[in-house]
């Protein structure tokens, strides 16, 4: 037997563009890079809360820069990825509450789809591509249903706390324990550190050896 | 005759780590890759004050996130940063604008060492915790780089005229004109389009851009290229 997988674990929110970018990067790797990654749906409003941190989207030229950044990264990181129209509508205004409560109850009944589904959401804010999730509608209800229970509402608000206990003031954040440390890095832009900090090699956001999945 | 190469031009403050970090790291590529690096010192307060936005570290976690964030590039980059013991006083109440007023000078009378003494402000407050505010710091900076005496004076008092202090003012504006809300930007003039990236953690975007080949190996496996050899600089 080969030497012990290192757990990554990946906090995110389908309302953060990023989080999406870091998440299909991470999710092409977890079968090349010797690693057990662990999505944890968390709740970005509660991190920013809590940090003290403002959304950058509300500086001007924050926004501005997003916007072309989002562009790019689209062709670099292969993700259909598009601004919504009514961007600060669904960001600062609807926000992803219910989505990521969703994603909980997810997490907690079939953790086995979680990664579809955090996708399906995805796709649904960030891209006008929608796809099934393949989950039924039975099964779906019965967890939309979930997530308004105090159990799944605590777990949310649980993760969300890790995250910020390993001092997140934003999403996506990648947690890696390796050789007994633990890393946090903040950004979808800081694959390549972390691959230096697991020693492995770094091959890009769109590695060899990856199945079209989008 | 090859290709024309393409301009990047790094806007950078010695009172930004990332900017140390983009700049070195640039500065190793400038004879890999088909650029013409163009270095234009500005000042990072003044961009910060005209784009609305605020000083990172004034939001504690990201205080935090970036002395282990400098702790781990110190390593990944191979440049030997570190943080000043009283950080926020090097970096929110001293300031760069003497600093930043000089490489101004370098740059419009000898900017064949604008690289160096850029480097050697640096050094003073960004790994050796020295200072670069007073006129001895910056000339000791510059006379570490190769200056003599006579001509770090002399561009010394040149920092305080009008024509100076006027350069860096539309330099600054420049990068806001690009669409800065901090530094370092990047700005890459490629096939009649203009492209900023914001950071030192995005010049494997910027090797995209570029066109740069991206093998398996990726476009920038390292931000350390082979080849490059250990100690020039340092």
């Amino acid at each position: 037997m080969g030497p012990v997988p290192r757990t990554l674990e990946l906090f995110y929110d389908v309302l953060s563009p990023y989080s999406w970018l870091g998440f299909e990067i991470l999710c092409r790797y977890q079968n090349i890079w010797n690693i057990n990654l662990q999505l944890r749906p968390s709740f970005l409003g509660g991190i920013m809360k809590d940090s003290g941190n403002k959304a950058p989207a509300l500086i001007p030229r924050k926004a501005q820069y997003m916007a072309n950044d989002i562009k790019v990264l689209r062709q670099h990181v292969q993700v259909p990825i598009q601004f919504p129209k009514d961007f600060f509508s669904v960001i600062l205004e609807k926000g992803s509450l219910s989505a990521m409560r969703f994603l909980t109850a997810v997490n907690l009944e079939h953790p086995e789809v979680l990664e579809n589904v955090s996708r399906e959401l995805w796709m649904r804010v960030w891209s006008r591509a929608a796809e099934k999730a393949g989950m039924s509608a039975e099964q779906a209800q019965g967890l939309l249903e979930k997530s308004s229970t105090s159990k799944v509402k605590n777990q949310l608000k649980e993760t969300t706390e890790a995250a910020c206990r390993y001092g997140a003031f934003g999403l996506p954040i990648t947690v890696a324990h390796v050789d007994g440390q633990t890393h946090m890095v903040f950004g979808s832009d800081r694959m390549e550190l972390l691959a230096y900090l697991l020693g492995e090699k770094w091959m890009g956001p769109v590695p060899p050896a990856v199945n079209a999945r989008l």
